[in-house]
């Protein structure tokens, strides 16, 4: 291996060695809970499918090169080299892992595994093994905050597009924009996914709430974050930061995306504004009266996926079914804890893999498919771009029979006007 | 064909989400040789902005975009 990248990775690892992550790598006991956490092992059950699998795939590195017995008896500790063979051996637990978090729920010490592969994706960037998808994504949303004048202007021609959808779904009042932009001292930054679909229901919610809002020039998601690229991932963070600070906004509200939520509520450090979901502003909307919803038909069940990263790992649980509370008479609950419910498969990056993951994806995520198909409700509703895609190709596997819908939509649709 | 440029290839992104539009061109142009032209034919209008992103990282150049009803047609030069 070349000597100068084998240093680089060694340098990769002691760099994200905080003292929780060593925690993380030391502490392990070998106990297996994480192995029936993981919706992989649980779908597919083999060894190499288990939270702890992928875990070592890092810790035995740790050993070798941080840790006195693995430096002198590598042997005892299965401590092993960085080698020629090291990104291949990353690549299958690092993309193996959608970072939800179940296991970390169950795990007696928290051991983070989603943390442990922060540095397998890590060192798949060293080497450039990294999917090559993912950077590019990552490097296309970069581009975009390099040029945004030019972006204005596509982005502004785009919104003229959609805005009489908007108005179909919310006549405005005379004179009003349906889409407002560059709004300064807006209560609400919106940042929406680069698609119709995220910005039309969206935006018909605010006119209706009578929302002083305006509409971020930048998509939300974080692919920097999927590729697990801290300083992309800081570039793509920090267009949006930058705008809502320009812009003075009270409030930024992230779409129906899960990693854009997480990345903005928790990795961003301290800012001159607020941060919500856009679920937490919806139900905002409801418990103040701003906005009023007509109730779907009694016999139309529903049941709510919840994405990981805005419920498990953001803490937005409620939120959700108190609006479709509002919405659904016949609510069916897929798990007894929403802490402990399954990951759709698909995070991680894994959906914008598309067609390369989609066989992995679908086999492992049987038990997502077999918890839908049990709550035996007509529309299964979630609030996440990527859980929403993957949930529609299990859907469509599986043959449950349901309509996948973003919550978002289920509101727009039920405003009364 | 639109006016001079004739394409080589083409692909159909309607009705794709997000970031699937993108990740299918930049799959696409692969499939054309260097000088030659892919014509992608997109439907939503977050293309606008995100294919001429896409262009100027992956080194492409969009010599055009047409807009049929709710159809984005971009015609693209694969250049290396």
């Amino acid at each position: 291996m070349d000597p100068k990248l084998h240093q680089e990775m060694l340098k990769a690892i002691s760099d994200k060695l905080t003292g929780v992550m060593q925690m993380y790598l030391d502490t392990c006991s070998r106990c297996g809970i994480c192995a029936s956490a993981c919706h992989v092992y649980a779908s597919v059950p083999e060894f190499e499918n288990t939270p702890v699998y992928r875990a070592e795939s890092i810790r035995k590195i740790y050993k070798k090169y941080f840790k006195l017995q693995g430096k002198l008896l590598p042997m005892i500790g299965e401590a092993v080299d960085i080698d020629d063979n090291t990104a291949d051996m990353l690549k299958k637990t690092a993309y193996s892992c959608t970072g939800c978090r179940r296991c970390m729920v169950y795990c007696p010490f928290g051991i983070d595994t989603q943390q442990i592969m922060s540095i397998a994706k890590l060192l798949l960037i060293k080497a450039e093994s990294e999917p090559e998808i993912l950077s590019m994504l990552a490097d296309v949303s970069i581009s975009k905050g390099d040029s945004l004048d030019s972006v204005k202007e596509n982005f502004l021609k785009g919104l003229k597009k959609i805005e009489a959808d908007v108005v179909e779904k919310w006549k405005l009042e005379a004179g009003k924009v349906a889409i407002p932009t560059e709004v300064e001292n807006a209560d609400i930054l919106y940042v929406a996914l680069a698609g119709a679909h995220s910005i039309v229901p969206a935006a018909a919610i605010f006119n209706a709430a009578g929302e002083n809002w305006t509409l971020s020039f930048f998509e939300a998601v974080n692919f920097g974050a999927f590729v697990g690229d801290p300083s992309k991932t800081k570039l793509i963070l920090d267009r949006i930061i930058n705008e809502a600070i320009r812009l003075k906004v009270k409030e930024v509200c992230i779409c129906e995306c899960g990693t854009a939520y997480r990345v903005m509520a928790q990795l961003s450090g301290d800012k001159p504004f607020k941060v919500s979901s856009i679920t937490q502003v919806h139900a905002r909307y409801i418990r103040e009266g701003r906005i009023k919803l007509k109730p779907l038909p009694a016999d139309v069940s529903v049941t709510y996926h919840d994405p990981c990263q805005i419920a498990r790992n953001g803490g937005v649980i409620d939120e959700p079914r108190y609006i479709i509370g509002q919405i659904a008479k016949d609510y069916r609950e897929m798990s007894p804890d929403p802490k402990t419910n399954w990951c759709c498969g698909g995070g991680g990056g894994l959906v914008a893999l598309g067609d390369e993951t989609i066989d992995f994806r679908m086999k492992s995520s049987k038990v997502k498919a077999d918890q839908v198909k049990k709550s035996r409700a007509k529309i299964l509703i979630t609030a996440c771009e990527n859980c929403h895609t993957q949930l529609d190709n299990l859907n469509e596997h599986y043959k449950l029979g349901v309509e996948v819908k973003f919550l978002s939509s289920m509101v727009a649709d039920a405003l009364i006007k | 064909m639109s006016d001079s440029i004739k394409e080589d290839k083409t692909i159909d992104l309607k009705g794709l989400p997000c970031p699937m539009p993108v990740v299918k061109v930049n799959k696409g142009i692969k499939q054309v040789d260097v000088g030659q032209v892919l014509k992608a034919i997109a439907s939503d209008p977050g293309a606008l902005t995100d294919f001429p992103a896409w262009a100027k990282t992956s080194g492409n150049e969009i010599l055009k975009t047409d807009q049929e009803g709710d159809d984005i047609i971009f015609y693209i030069k694969r250049l290396k």
